[in-house]
């Protein structure tokens, strides 16, 4: 077995995921696990969340109640008798999640117990506690105390801290540190000797932990309270307003770190700061809060005035910004690097999972390049020479030529005959057009001629589409658009082209737009029954614009003509199994999903193709009236995929590629595609 | 150059740490809709970040205005809340002296020792501009409601109480004028003169683009955080093409016509005050050193205001030994035409030599911030010719007169 690179399940204690297609089946057992932790069906112990009425505790209590409810698990959860109540503002999302019936299932399985801080509630030893997560305040002491008072009562007990900063040497416990909003945030960064079947069973349960070194503080803290950090520099170095920084922040970044401490609450200061703090102590100055941070801490006063602003800014000097804003976060990431917190494709995704990052820090710092990068930092260093004394690893750049770094998105292994693309990314952009050619280069190079193409089974859950942020440059540049579909459709066809044999395989809960695309060109497409798929581009609108409005027509049969046109036309989702046969080949439970796809990839099993017609493609029949759309975006996108499906199909599939490409950049220049959801966020994101 | 020591030693006005907004003239402009003291400190942010002065090296802020505004009982402290910082500081109040006044008085507090960085911050709006209601048990009415702007500009109270009739508008600010300018005999057609003068002045500066340097351009955002429009120049200056069109203006008291006459209008103006060491720190040229040498108030006999900054400058010359030949630039505020002709006049001075780069009779009157930038304009004058003395003085509501020499110090120049 070979791959580009090590697979971030691979962290995790599991081998290489081509094993889980061998093996036909997931590399863990949920009930097993369940039982390795909680105990056997039958005598449960509890899952205990101290401080359960804060915003982790009570967030996870939900997260956490709401995926082990099938396991008869008691879920306690143990605060101060004056505490907030936090649980029961949790149950009108919960109801909007699951509904009544199952919100109050969930909501009565969890069991609210106060205490004092001091000594354990008698009742608790009833519950046979097995599982600790601790939520208490950021003082270690306290912390300590709490899980000698716990160990005291059930020496047995495994002891996990949801902290915001401390490292594991400090507290004696492992860590498994979870990501805002906590009761759908799916990401835990974990600290712990070795991969524990409670990690295990997190990612069985759906959620997605993450392997990080004993440091102090977090990677998405380092990343989020520094931008935080750099905004507030920012402001002291040049004046401008905190909301007019956030704002062009999030342009050239992604989030709005600022606003996003106001809408978290007082206490959002207060973490950040104590992050920020510890990391000053221990690695210098570019960590060391600002006085506005300091206040802010100590006041619980908000970045965003109640009063609205009068006065604009605009960016005199963008090269200053840069260096203000991307100068210390470039430098905290080179320590992150050098320190080796995580896998690389971890450090990169955590900002874009739980931060709002538009593209990963390392992917971000990849398309700046190493000397720019470097020379960011420098000029940051001017203007702040403290921050120039330590911390700064710059030879970490240096090595962006390796398969870590190139391939922070797409993976690719192999066994000699069948080759496996995971791809970890829930949206395509170019970086992920660009990982995956280098992933198909790879695999040609090795001889392979068979290859499944699918999620990474751990940080992509999903395949949500294209990433809408690469089409603003199209909104007022037609060649930009174009080059967009051309080549995006060009690595696409690579996967018809150059194998014997493909396999798409749809291993989450949806598969929409441009990934759907990515995925219809391959010779076979299987999905688990569960999964939706569907072609949403006319709700945006836009024009789909990786071959979607011919290709699926040609791989099918004229009688289904018309539920291609539906799926184009209305941009509902489906359920695979409804398209099973013209959309898809196949679909199923996972088991049946991976044994599929691994012997259709393998040879084993002889399942034509279905064919793809290569010569222009009639459209007389079978193309249904469309209810109106009711809205003249919409009713103006329906127009636009009409003719680009009718222009693709009158052309040789050689021709169509241009074609549709040339359709798809054309309505991006629309006015209908520039009032719609891409216009709108351009509007909100760019045009600051 | 004579050398006279400076009232506050310790104080020095960091060259180039200033600047504000454009006057527009009321009505004419966004600012008729923002709460003022907003936009006065976030214009001192923005003027201050394109000045390359970070907020934080403030420790205090002296402000002023004189209209009342929407929280300005929390005065400074809200006024730097607004610009995201804490510091303390005062507000003050002295109609159109108060620009000056606060200058003066960020000194004191830099000679106290109390603080080191003290930020002045002058503005007012004259648009939309709020009524006031009183309980006033001696009137028929027992309350009494105050327009700020109109009525108060319209009627001096201890004017008003001295034989002027205010039913003919003898208490009026006009009619201040016509009385001084009878007062002084002045001939209509040289204050027509000086007031074409005044306006070639200001043309001539503006094309040459000296105002840049300390005006700054601004847009302003409404509730909705939508640009509703630009601050961008001095709206409301009249376009005088030759001498025949004052001489033909009808005159609304003796020798006060449209042009000869400011207008009402809103802005915002800011500067800096610290010790020597920060001064140096902060200055955009650390050889130029201004310090203020002396300042002066003089309140005239009821109804002839616009005499009454002549004789507080009259009181600063005698109390430092100075002369106006002594003086590099020469400032005034104006409200009328009439002032710089009584000055002239009692001091036979040129009038030609004074107000190089324009005057409020031109651009406008917001009165807390309007000595700020004749100040700001008088500074720049004087480091363009070198250095020396500067005299800067004005007259404001209740028949006062205020004035004040500045020294500034070229090393590479002639003081």
């Amino acid at each position: 077995m070979k791959s580009m690179r090590q697979s971030t399940l691979q962290t995790l204690g599991f081998k290489p995921i081509i094993d889980i297609f061998k093996n036909g089946r997931m590399p863990f057992d949920i009930d097993e696990l369940v039982d390795e932790v909680f105990g056997p069906a039958g005598n449960r112990g509890a899952l205990v969340i101290s401080g359960g009425n804060g915003i982790v505790g009570s967030g996870k209590a939900m997260q956490l109640g709401s995926r082990l409810l099938p396991y008869d698990i008691p879920i306690i959860t143990l605060d101060l008798p004056n505490a907030p109540d936090g649980l029961g503002q949790q149950y009108s999302g919960l109801k909007a999640s699951f509904g009544a019936k199952t919100a109050d299932e969930i909501m009565s399985n969890i069991i609210r117990l106060s205490y004092n801080g001091a000594s354990l509630p008698k009742a608790l030893k009833g519950y046979k506690p097995r599982f600790l997560l601790e939520a208490i305040p950021e003082i270690l002491q306290l912390k300590k105390s709490h899980y000698e008072m716990m160990r005291a009562h059930f020496s047995e007990i495994e002891i996990r801290s949801v902290t915001s900063g401390f490292p594991m040497k400090e507290l004696g416990v492992g860590i498994l540190h979870p990501s805002f909003p906590h009761q759908i945030n799916k990401i835990w960064e974990v600290i712990e000797e070795k991969p524990s079947p409670i990690t295990h069973l997190l990612l069985a349960l759906g959620l997605i932990p993450i392997p990080v070194s004993d440091n102090w503080s977090f990677v998405l803290d380092v990343l989020f309270c520094g931008i935080t950090l750099a905004a507030t520099r920012c402001n002291q170095a040049v004046n401008m307003p905190y909301w007019k920084i956030d704002k062009y922040v999030r342009r050239l970044v992604g989030p709005n770190p600022l606003r996003a401490h106001d809408v978290i609450g007082p206490g959002a200061c207060f973490l950040t700061w104590s992050c920020l703090h510890h990391l000053a102590e221990t690695y210098g100055e570019v960590f060391r809060p600002t006085p506005e941070l300091v206040r802010r801490k100590n006041s619980g006063e908000t970045w965003y005035s109640s009063d609205r602003p009068v006065v604009d800014w605009d960016m005199d000097d963008e090269e200053e910004f840069e260096s203000w804003v991307l100068g210390p976060l470039f430098q905290m990431t080179s320590l992150i690097l050098h320190e080796q917190r995580a896998h690389l494709s971890y450090m990169n995704a955590i900002g874009e999972l739980c931060a709002q990052f538009t593209k990963g820090i390392l992917a971000f710092i990849r398309n700046y390049g190493a000397d720019r990068a470097i020379a960011i930092v420098e000029k940051y260093h001017q203007k702040h020479p403290a921050a120039a004394q330590s911390c700064w690893y710059p030879d970490v750049f240096a090595k962006m030529d390796t398969p870590e770094w190139e391939q922070l998105y797409v993976n690719a292994e192999h066994d000699g005959q069948v080759g496996l693309i995971t791809i970890s990314r829930e949206s395509l952009n170019w970086d992920v057009i660009n990982e995956l050619n280098r992933a198909i280069d790879w695999l040609k190079r090795e001889g392979i001629d068979s290859v499944i193409i699918t999620g990474d089974f751990h940080l992509s859950t999903q395949m949500v589409g294209a990433d809408t942020t690469e089409f603003f440059p199209a909104l007022s540049d037609e060649n930009k658009g174009y080059k967009v579909a051309l080549n995006w459709s060009k690595a696409a066809r690579r996967l018809n082209d150059e194998f014997k044999t493909s396999v798409g395989f749809i291993n989450g809960k949806r598969c929409l737009g441009g990934m759907m695309e990515l995925m219809m060109h391959c010779h076979y497409i299987i999905a688990l029954d569960s999964a939706r798929l569907g072609m949403p581009e006319v709700t945006l609108p836009v024009v789909p614009g990786m071959e979607g409005c011919h290709w699926a027509i040609r791989k099918t049969d004229p009688a289904n003509y018309g539920k291609v046109f539906n799926l184009l036309l209305t941009g509902k989702s489906v359920k695979a199994k409804e398209v099973e046969g013209w959309l898809i080949d196949f679909a199923g439970s996972m088991e049946d999903c991976l044994k599929k796809a691994w012997a259709l990839a393998s040879g084993k099993d002889s399942t034509p193709k279905r064919k793809l017609t290569e010569s222009a493609v009639k459209l007389s029949a079978g193309i249904p009236d469309q209810p109106p759309a009711g809205n003249p975006l919409m009713e103006a996108g329906r127009k636009a995929i009409f003719d680009c499906i009718k222009a693709s199909c009158a052309v040789p599939l050689s021709q169509a590629i241009e074609v549709q490409a040339k359709h798809s950049a054309g309505f991006m220049t629309t006015k209908s595609c520039q009032k719609g959801v891409i216009g709108g966020s351009y509007k909100k994101m760019m045009a600051v | 150059m004579k050398e006279v020591s400076p009232v506050y030693p310790k104080a020095f006005i960091p060259y180039g740490t200033w600047g504000g907004s454009w006057f527009p003239a009321w009505h004419t402009s966004p600012l008729a809709e923002v709460n003022i003291a907003k936009f006065a400190a976030e214009g001192m942010a923005f003027v201050f970040g394109k000045k390359g002065i970070p907020l934080s090296e403030l420790d205090y802020l002296a402000s002023g205005s004189t209209i009342p505004w929407l929280y300005k009982f929390w005065a400074s402290p809200y006024l730097s809340h607004s610009f995201g910082k804490r510091l303390p500081g005062f507000h003050i109040e002295q109609a159109c002296a108060t620009g000056l006044q606060v200058v003066i008085k960020a000194a004191a507090q830099v000679q106290s020792g109390s603080h080191s960085v003290v930020g002045v911050l002058t503005f007012d709006k004259t648009s939309n501009s709020p009524a006031g209601v009183f309980p006033n048990y001696g009137t028929y009415r027992r309350t009494e409601v105050i327009s700020d702007i109109w009525d108060n500009f319209g009627y001096d109270p201890s004017t008003g109480q001295t034989g002027f009739n205010q039913a003919k508008g003898e208490t009026s600010m006009i009619a201040c004028a016509g009385r001084a300018a009878r007062k002084y005999k002045l001939d209509k057609n040289e204050v027509a003169e000086l007031a074409h003068h005044r306006y070639q002045q200001y043309y001539s500066a503006k094309e040459s683009g000296k105002l840049n340097k300390f005006l700054f351009p601004m847009t302003i955002l409404d509730v909705r955080g939508q640009k509703i429009g630009e601050v961008d120049d001095d709206t409301g200056v009249r376009k005088y093409n030759s001498l025949d069109q004052f001489k033909a203006e009808r005159e609304l008291d003796t020798c006060v016509t449209a042009g000869g006459q400011t207008h009402a209008s809103d802005g915002m103006f800011t500067m800096i005050v610290a010790t020597e060491e920060k001064a140096r720190e902060l200055s955009k040229n650390p050889e130029i050193t201004i310090q203020l040498i002396a300042a002066a108030e003089y309140r005239t006999e009821p109804g002839f205001m616009p005499d009454a900054p002549t004789y507080a400058v009259k009181q600063l010359l005698e109390r430092t030994g100075l002369t106006m030949d002594d003086m590099t630039a020469v400032y005034d505020h104006n409200p009328f035409a009439v002032n710089d002709a009584i000055f002239a006049k009692v001091f036979n001075y040129d009038w030609h030599k004074m107000n190089d780069t324009g005057c409020p009779m031109i651009y406008g009157h917001p009165q807390g911030p309007t000595l700020v930038r004749v100040t700001v304009e008088a500074l720049e004058r004087t480091v363009e010719l070198g250095g020396g003395y500067a005299m800067i003085f004005g007259c404001a509501a209740g028949d006062v007169g205020i004035a004040a020499i500045f020294k500034v110090t070229d090393s590479k120049g002639r003081s």
